[in-house]
């Protein structure tokens, strides 16, 4: 099937085949409709050997479908998948050499752990004491050497999903495709399983596609994240570029959290928010002067207890180095902010917000960039 | 048949009631399982009387025992082999690539219990050609139809137990084909169902009567119901013997199956459904 020079079963050895043959992954125009509704609508990617790239955006975007589309589950209406350069559209999933890991526990119920992982190795036909030798590399790779004689149904989730991603790596795949593997996980797993999935596919080098609903993990695991709504990538950076220069409204509102202020729009860069006036990041181009809304980050507003301040403190989330307090504003508008000294005051009460700073230089409100108001309620 | 479906029938609410509640009621269990007890074996007691022991050591040597029995062993055979080779993989397919038609389906399979067999022996008279009229084996492809509906239902359940598609996509993306993924997931994944659907359609053949008079073959209860116009004992001792043995046959392969769950976790053969294990916890 593929090159299979790894005689050399030690974990050593799969890391340097692995490492050797990194894959460039290109998505070209990618289109796919289901019935009327567009899945996918020109999707394009480059994936750079050994990258590990996220694709993001809620329910319905089309990343699952892309990705399956790279597995061979699925064929595009229009456009083409490249490996290393080659167009894999009529290659069948069974030769595309990709290790998958699913949403739902996929592993075989009737195989024990040590089976399950083998049988990539099985299907190319490795000697029975090769294959059980790397199977027991790869589960002790994943911390499930001892589970090896156990069953699906005797492991728990966690322990699943790992032994399933022990096994789409036996078979040194050229492309990992990761679909939402934690999303079926409790929290504490999944951000083990999270730190293990990044390292090894570091120490592996193998080029991955991940698969989520869930802002944190991609920004957490991915050299770069793709957030994509309605089969459309919006926009493809790394996780600080998305966060700090985020190329639409809806990546700047998807990824991290974000308040929407009501503002004026000046001629030249500048907008007055909440009584002050800043220079705005990010500009679209087509908005002109005038009524808009600024989207701005939680850090990016300070606050201040005042006498009969303009907000009122309505819940305190202590988050460990910062406390996000949720403030009213007048006109039904709820601002996140955060406060990085524990707060002073103790409960819920009067604030000032876009007061002057006490630290000079400082922006009281900072805003991230500038777009036209919508309609209210919608 | 009707024995070992009453057995399944008492023995589950026991185990899938919640212990609070069992331990509330455990004198409507006993009545319950008493009246059921005093229903299907007064029956069986009184043919037993009837009959008596002797008549029980006889049945073997009675003319055209062997052969009748044989018939219908080689019937129910044919009529396991053609029913799993046709709804197997009809149910594979459906399930994989057409779940819409899954309600049809269903519908369909079910249609022989609505219609009498008589109306089906008398259709397939009409219409058979001649040779096929000529072999006991057209009585196989009729059982064909009669076991359809429970057949479909046990291989249905154990294809919904296993997350088909999920799997058999791993088992894609990981190099294998077609047919391996079939013999080597699919498959061993649906013993149980498998099993169920056996067990099914063998004690249909087996107590089938009204087709195979018709059609004038001579199979077990064919001969039973013949005999008894010789020696009413003798009959009725050979009906029990035919229970007995099914009952055995029938347990034996629940038993197989349930320790074959039992290993892999892939649960108990009930007759109608594959109940799935719960894995550990979700942590």
């Amino acid at each position: 099937m593929t090159s299979n020079t790894a005689s050399n079963a030690s974990a050593d050895g799969i890391r340097q085949v692995a490492g050797a043959r990194s894959t460039s992954v290109v998505l070209q125009d990618l289109s796919r409709s289901f019935g009327t509704t567009r899945a996918l609508d020109g999707l394009s990617i480059r994936m750079a050997p050994g990258e590990l790239v996220a694709l993001l955006g809620p329910s319905g975007c089309g990343k699952t479908t892309a990705l399956r589309i790279v597995a061979g589950f699925e064929s595009a209406d229009s456009g083409s998948v490249l490996v290393d350069g080659k167009d894999i559209s009529s290659v069948p999933s069974a030769k595309r050499d990709m290790g998958m890991v699913f949403q739902s526990y996929s592993l075989f119920p009737n195989m024990s752990a040590l089976d399950n992982v083998g049988f990539g190795l099985r299907m190319r036909r490795i000697g029975t004491a090769d294959r059980r030798k790397r199977a027991g590399d790869l589960l002790d790779m994943v911390g499930l050497a001892p589970q090896a004689k156990q069953y699906p149904h005797q492991l728990s989730g966690g322990q699943q999903q790992r032994v399933a991603l022990a096994r789409a790596l036996a078979i040194e795949p050229r492309v990992l495709l990761l679909d939402e593997p934690l999303s079926a996980l409790d929290a504490k797993v999944r951000l083990q399983l999270r730190e293990q999935i990044r390292t090894l596919q570091q120490r592996l080098g193998t080029t991955t596609l991940f698969v989520t609903h869930d802002q944190e993990e991609a920004l957490s695991m991915a050299d770069r994240v793709g957030v994509m709504q309605h089969g459309r990538l919006e926009q493809i950076a790394a996780p600080d570029e998305l966060y700090k220069h985020p190329a639409t409204a809806f990546v700047a509102e998807f990824v991290g959290v974000m308040n929407r202020i009501p503002a004026e729009l000046q001629d030249g860069e500048m907008v007055t928010a909440l009584g002050s006036s800043v220079p705005v990041r990010n500009q679209r181009a087509d908005v002109s002067a005038g009524p808009v809304d600024v989207l701005v980050r939680p850090e990016g507003l300070t606050m201040q207890v005042i006498e009969g301040g303009n907000g009122i403190v309505t819940t305190r989330t202590f988050l460990g180095s910062v406390t996000r307090v949720a403030v009213l504003l007048s006109g039904e508008v709820t601002v996140q902010i955060d406060k990085k000294l524990p707060g002073r005051h103790a409960g819920p009460g009067y604030v000032g917000l876009g007061d002057p700073p006490r630290r000079p230089g400082a922006d009281s409100v900072k805003a991230l960039a500038a777009y036209p108001n919508r309609p209210a309620g919608a | 048949m009707a024995a070992v479906a009453d057995t399944k029938a008492v023995e589950s609410p026991q185990r899938t009631a919640r212990p609070g509640r069992a331990k509330s009621f455990p004198v409507w269990r006993w009545v319950i399982l008493l009246v059921a007890a005093v229903y299907f074996l007064i029956p069986l007691w009184s043919a037993l009387r009837f009959a008596g022991i002797k008549a029980l050591g006889s049945v073997v040597s009675q003319a055209g025992f062997t052969d009748a029995l044989w018939l219908s062993v080689r019937l129910a055979i044919v009529t396991t082999v053609i029913t799993i080779a046709l709804m197997l993989p009809t149910a594979v397919y459906v399930h994989l690539r057409l779940p819409k038609v899954r309600r049809l389906l269903e519908g369909i399979t079910i249609l022989p219990i609505v219609i009498p067999p008589v109306v089906l022996s008398v259709g397939v008279l009409q219409v058979a050609p001649g040779f096929l009229k000529s072999t006991p084996y057209v009585l196989a492809l009729m059982y064909v139809i009669l076991a359809m509906p429970f057949a479909y239902r046990a291989i249905d359940a154990g294809l919904r137990a296993l997350d088909l598609k999920t799997v058999v996509e791993a088992s894609n993306s990981l190099g294998a084909g077609w047919i391996t993924t079939l013999f080597r997931v699919v498959l061993p994944n649906l013993t149980t169902a498998l099993l169920s659907a056996t067990v099914l359609t063998v004690a249909l053949v087996l107590g089938e009567f009204t087709m195979a008079s018709l059609f004038l073959y001579q199979t077990f209860p064919v001969w039973i119901v013949v005999f008894d116009q010789t020696s009413g004992q003798v009959s009725v001792a050979a009906s029990l013997l035919a229970l007995f043995v099914t009952w055995l046959f029938l347990m034996a392969i629940t038993v197989i199956g349930t320790r074959r769950g039992r290993r892999t976790g892939r649960g108990q053969v009930t007759l109608f459904t594959v109940a799935r294990q719960e894995t550990k916890g979700g942590a």
